[in-house]
């Protein structure tokens, strides 16, 4: 949020990758990918790629994490080292330490955990190339890859950033928006309800402001989620 | 085939949370909100004789009491084997469930690590555990021959209408094959006969949702 550049982030309306303020990034999903997961997902969101590997319900481990009267979400974000300019340190860090937990926490609101005790579903997103935004990517690829896993579910969560560049509120950040804009609001939501799951808040915005990106995010969502049932209708639809 | 295209024109693809329109009251792979029936799953949609059900495309095994299953052994204790069906949990099957006399500690000797075993499932309780057992009818262990997983899910197309599709393949390729309903298949016969066997099923389970299978089956056995 804090970076300074000359760039003209927005002119005219029009962003410095052609998008309208209120415009997704181009979104490619495919399930079904991973042979030896239950359930899986591929997706590309800009230049963001990410995998997104389901395994289980099966028994939890370490034991002392075991519910006894529902199943834990262990989700797992990771960043290849070759994902971003300089070479990540593999592994987790700081960052995706509490990617992970928001995204378990988030998943455990939809996933019906009650049918499976002291069972653990493992949800893995590893991202393979990062363009700003890939807390956002790698959740809705695990919500698709829960689905093609077969688990148990209310709702399917799509998850999607706005933020504040040049003081225009904007849909879907990309990596110099993120570098050098304002704000980065990430957000997911519940689309039946409405109910958020996940948000949280990067930057400064007024409260009308706020009000305004928090609009667009929940469009953005709803519009990505109409994108997350073509994938699975497809998947399944198209072996026929 | 023509009762088979018919299961599938009202047959409905709904993703979870979907909203199910329907008076019957809700059976598996539903849940209820405010009053009203949604979906869980990716399934197809049944809904007959006043229950709506949505039988879930992927998904792990869940045992059902009875069920004729493939075990593999998968830990041994001194009177228990811990056994493998592909579903969220390993099975226990007792000492006493077995066939033989055990005598405590030497389980290992009648059923070591990776032996299969043709089990009945004879309990599942309310936290999700299940036992096996050997004791019914033709349970055996099973020697020789190969183990094929496949999705659960598509054990039924495995074995077709009143075991056609089975037979055809047991026919035609002169192989004994037994199918668990949670989707371990075990081939016994001749290398090259279990190698057809095993391109025909895993065709099925590739395959499961097209139309005009048993045809295709059918060439494919020719060959």
């Amino acid at each position: 949020m804090a970076g300074q550049t000359d760039m003209e982030l927005i002119k005219n309306g029009i962003r410095m990758d052609g998008r309208k303020p209120d415009e997704l990034r181009e979104i490619k999903i495919v399930a079904g990918v991973l042979d030896n997961a239950d359930g899986s997902c591929y997706l590309e969101w800009g230049n963001n790629k990410v995998y997104a590997g389901v395994f289980g319900p099966m028994e939890c481990h370490p034991r002392h994490k075991q519910k006894a009267d529902r199943a834990i979400v262990q989700a797992r974000y990771t960043m290849a080292p070759f994902s971003v300019n300089d070479r990540k340190r593999p592994g987790l860090d700081r960052r995706s330490t509490e990617i992970s937990y928001i995204v378990s926490q988030a998943f455990e609101k939809v996933v019906m955990v009650e049918q499976f005790p002291k069972a653990s579903i493992r949800v893995d997103m590893q991202v393979v190339e990062a363009h700003a935004g890939t807390r956002c990517a790698a959740m809705t690829a695990a919500s698709v890859a829960l689905a093609d896993a077969g688990i148990p579910m209310r709702d399917m969560i799509p998850s999607c950033a706005a933020g504040k560049v040049n003081g225009v509120v904007v849909l879907d950040l990309n990596k110099e928006e993120d570098n050098y804009g304002q704000a980065d609001l990430p957000l997911a939501i519940i689309p039946s309800t409405g109910e958020v799951v996940l948000l949280q808040l990067d930057g400064h915005l007024t409260p009308d402001e706020f009000e305004l990106a928090m609009d667009l995010a929940t469009r953005g969502c709803m519009e990505l989620y109409e994108k997350m049932r073509h994938a699975l209708e497809n998947s399944y639809g198209g072996k026929k | 085939m023509s009762e088979e295209s018919s299961i599938k024109s009202n047959r409905k693809l709904v993703l979870p949370g979907d909203l199910m329109e329907t008076k019957s009251k809700p059976g598996k792979g539903i849940f209820r909100k405010e009053g009203r029936i949604h979906s869980s799953v990716v399934g197809y949609s049944s809904d007959k004789s006043g229950y709506i059900n949505v039988n879930a495309i992927a998904g792990r095994y869940s045992p059902k009491v009875g069920e004729k299953i493939i075990a593999i052994c998968a830990e041994t204790g001194p009177s228990i084997w811990r056994m493998d069906i592909g579903a969220s949990f390993n099975s226990t099957l007792h000492h006493s469930e077995s066939s033989w006399k055990v005598p405590f500690g030497d389980t290992a000797r009648f059923l070591a690590i990776g032996d299969a075993i043709w089990a009945e499932i004879f309990m599942v309780d309310a936290a999700g555990s299940h036992q096996i057992s050997l004791k019914k009818d033709d349970c055996r262990k099973l020697y020789s021959g190969t183990i094929l997983k496949i999705n659960p899910t598509n054990v039924p197309r495995v074995i077709g209408k009143q075991g056609s599709m089975i037979s055809l393949i047991r026919e035609n390729t002169t192989t004994r094959i037994q199918v668990g309903q949670n989707g371990y298949i075990w081939i016994d016969g001749k290398d090259e006969d279990i190698a057809l066997a095993q391109v025909a099923i895993e065709t099925i389970n590739r395959e499961a949702t097209s139309e005009g299978l048993t045809k295709k089956i059918e060439k494919l056995l020719e060959k």
